[in-house]
């Protein structure tokens, strides 16, 4: 390894670099649109009214001690996975049901396909009149958030199976089970994790909305009801700092869960690795 | 019906018949069954069937015309057709006698009918009748006087047709494709399916009443409240408030979507094709996305006065990151390869841009759009039911607060129905705007 080249190495990348470059910039001018008002006296449409990030960063800083702000990000942890959990135990092998068979795919679909583009959310009354906690209520919004998705790609997938494989499967003897071990669990698998990985960013999204709406409601306490009660307590509360410290905190959450999926589904399908 | 058209579509003179004219045949043939000796027809017989061999065997003699050479003898099996003197002109006779050698199933295809099936089409007729006098001097090596009895439409000059040839139009075509649809189980399993819901949704809301379904709403009192002139709940398909409710949902769908859009697909574009802007660009775009939709609602209602610009703007946010990163995602999968011959070919960056890039990105980006669509719908009911005036979310949420649980169901109904129509939408007119990809679709028989 030559000298040039370990140099090459402690300088970032350009595109490193770049993204850096843009964080910064952004950061800045957030900076300076937030405060606009105390530098400028002007107070700048829009962009103004949002806190500035360094004030954030103290109020985040402070909050780090708190249990409470802990509590919110294990229930919102706990509802996605309960939800999201439970719609993978059931889409999947309801997906697979559907594809595998006509006349059940006949019969199940066109009412799934009715029920699909009615948004989660819309579910949300609907689930508190019928659950009898709010927990459950929450964690079953969350679990059609993900189902629909999950069902629709685990479908796909094994549509797209080659016929050609079963042919020559069966002509050599493989027995059913071995079929669906063989061929039909690996070809869906691809389906099943990119499904997966939609479906967990809508369950975020959806546990924050049912947490929203109907969350804390209940619950007295500044703390408790999960991430999405935290901020919307933040601004029935006033305190501003803290939407963005909750908006922040689930963008890191979200992004993290995903990531995880993405790595557990590349370490599942090894043989689709980018060449 | 569905065994005569798959018999006579393998069979010589009707393969490439169009599918109605199949039927159509079929409509006036019928079966029939001999057994091993019987003659069908002998020498002279009225010639008025055309005979498709379904099953079984005949031999069909053709005595000598002029009596001194041998009579010419001919074995027909399944598949293949006989008795083709019903179609000559002129012909009074059966011309050859025809007896099965084993018990045989054979397809009776009514001549005259025939002829005038084929006389209304021309376009088809013709072509099968054609076939007929080949076959008939092929087989028999019959003289092509006998050939040349067979009728021919001739396509212009006199005698020819004064009927325009018939194309299927798109509404025989759909017709026909509803009827077939109608034939096959799937619509009644459809149906099977839909009992089922409804049906378990009625007992166990209405008639078992069990314990967790009491305070739901049950189908009869949804059905009563939508369709009452007088809704005890207040919104049934005979309030104005219900339309203006959707009207309002829609409109602010619509602005979002659409701004989204014009926003969105440029920057998607751009993303992908030029490398040191998504460099630039991209690593924000990455992080302000994890970041759901929601999280943003007290934020917005800060940022933007009033209960519309909120909404819209939350809208608007959704569907701008699914366009944008599916624009940018179409871009990317395209094949470099293309980029290149068009630069050797000498064309411009710009061109490059214009040419490849954005009908290359098109399957992307409206799978974008529809994906953008859902999202929309998905963020419009969450900004409407924390923060809205009017619209279905917060029908939703307005019954659920005062206690209007039936006009809930409603309110998800409609937005059901609304939202598959706008996705249905957009998915019509990607498949307009992308006529090529659609054909080639069809054509790898998907």
């Amino acid at each position: 390894m030559t000298i040039a080249s370990r140099l090459k190495k402690k300088i970032p990348s350009r595109a490193g670099l770049r993204a850096t470059i843009s964080l910064v910039v952004f950061l800045i001018l957030w900076e300076a649109g937030a405060r606009s008002k105390q530098w400028l006296g002007v107070s700048l449409p829009w962009i103004g009214m949002i806190p500035a990030p360094t004030a954030v960063l103290r109020v985040w800083a402070g909050l780090l001690n708190d249990r409470g702000y802990w509590q919110s990000w294990y229930l919102s942890l706990f509802r996605v996975l309960a939800g999201f959990i439970a719609a993978m135990v059931v889409g999947i092998p309801l997906g697979l049901l559907m594809a595998v068979s006509k006349n059940f795919n006949s019969i199940s679909f066109p009412t799934f396909e009715i029920l699909r583009p009615i948004p989660p959310l819309a579910w949300v009354p609907v689930a508190i009149i019928f659950w009898p906690t709010q927990e459950l209520s929450i964690a079953f919004v969350t679990f059609l958030g993900a189902f629909f998705t999950v069902v629709i790609n685990v479908v796909g997938g094994a549509r797209a199976i080659d016929i050609r494989y079963f042919q020559s499967a069966q002509a050599m003897g493989s027995s059913q089970w071995d079929i669906f071990r063989r061929i039909v669990l690996p070809a869906t698998l691809p389906s099943i994790v990119v499904g997966s990985s939609v479906g967990m960013g809508i369950t975020w999204n959806v546990v924050v909305a049912a947490e929203m709406i109907s969350g804390g409601g209940s619950q007295t306490g500044g703390s408790g009801g999960g991430l999405g009660f935290f901020i919307w307590n933040s601004y029935v509360g006033g305190s501003y700092e803290q939407i963005v410290v909750g908006m922040l905190s689930i963008g890191i959450a979200g992004y993290a869960c995903s990531e995880l999926l993405r790595s557990l589904g590349g370490y599942l399908t090894p043989w689709l690795k980018k060449r | 019906m569905e065994q005569i058209s798959t018999l006579l579509r393998r069979t010589m003179p009707f393969q490439m018949v169009t599918p109605g004219l199949l039927s159509a045949i079929a409509r006036f043939s019928k079966w029939q069954l001999f057994a091993r000796g019987d003659v069908i027809y002998q020498v002279g017989d009225r010639p008025d069937d055309i005979y498709v061999i379904s099953a079984g065997k005949v031999q069909h003699t053709l005595p000598a015309s002029d009596g001194t050479s041998q009579p010419l003898e001919k074995t027909m099996l399944s598949g293949d057709v006989f008795g083709w003197a019903a179609v000559l002109d002129n012909q009074s006779g059966r011309l050859a006698e025809t007896v099965c050698t084993e018990r045989t199933e054979v397809l009776r295809i009514d001549g005259k009918k025939l002829l005038d099936l084929f006389a209304g089409t021309p376009d088809t007729g013709d072509v099968v009748m054609s076939r007929f006098a080949t076959m008939i001097t092929k087989e028999f090596n019959a003289s092509s006087t006998v050939a040349a009895q067979v009728h021919h439409y001739p396509l212009s000059g006199p005698g020819a047709f004064t009927a325009a040839p018939k194309m299927p139009t798109g509404l025989t075509l759909t017709m026909f494709r509803a009827s077939q649809w109608l034939k096959s189980p799937k619509p009644y399993l459809m149906l099977l399916g839909f009992t089922i819901f409804l049906g378990l949704w009625y007992l166990t809301v209405e008639v078992w009443k069990l314990p967790r379904f009491r305070d739901m709403p049950g189908l009869t009192v949804v059905v009563k409240e939508l369709f009452s002139k007088d809704p005890i709940y207040g919104l049934s398909l005979y309030t104005p408030e219900y339309y203006e409710h959707i009207w309002v949902s829609v409109r602010r769908v619509a602005i979002a979507f659409l701004l989204a859009t014009v926003l969105g697909v440029p920057l998607g574009l751009f993303l992908g094709w030029s490398r040191s802007f998504r460099e630039y660009i991209f690593p924000l775009f990455e992080t302000l996305r994890p970041i759901p939709i929601l999280a943003w609602v007290p934020l917005a209602i800060l940022m933007f006065s009033g209960s519309e610009t909120p909404v819209i703007f939350l809208t608007f946010l959704a569907s701008f990151f699914a366009t944008g990163l599916n624009t940018m995602l179409g871009v990317e999968s395209i094949d470099e390869s293309y980029s290149r011959a068009a630069m050797c070919l000498g064309a411009s960056k710009w061109q490059v841009f214009k040419e490849v890039v954005i009908p290359g990105a098109m399957p992307f980006i409206f799978t974008g759009l529809q994906i953008s669509v859902g999202v929309a719908w998905f963020s419009l009911v969450a900004g409407e039911m924390v923060s809205g005036q009017f619209g279905l979310g917060y029908v939703i949420n307005t019954s659920y607060t005062m206690v209007r649980y039936p006009t809930i169901v409603i309110g998800m109904i409609t937005l059901g129905a609304v939202g598959y129509t706008t996705s249905a939408f957009v998915r019509l007119i990607g498949d307009y705007m992308m006529q090529w990809r659609v054909r080639e679709l069809a054509l790898g028989g998907r």
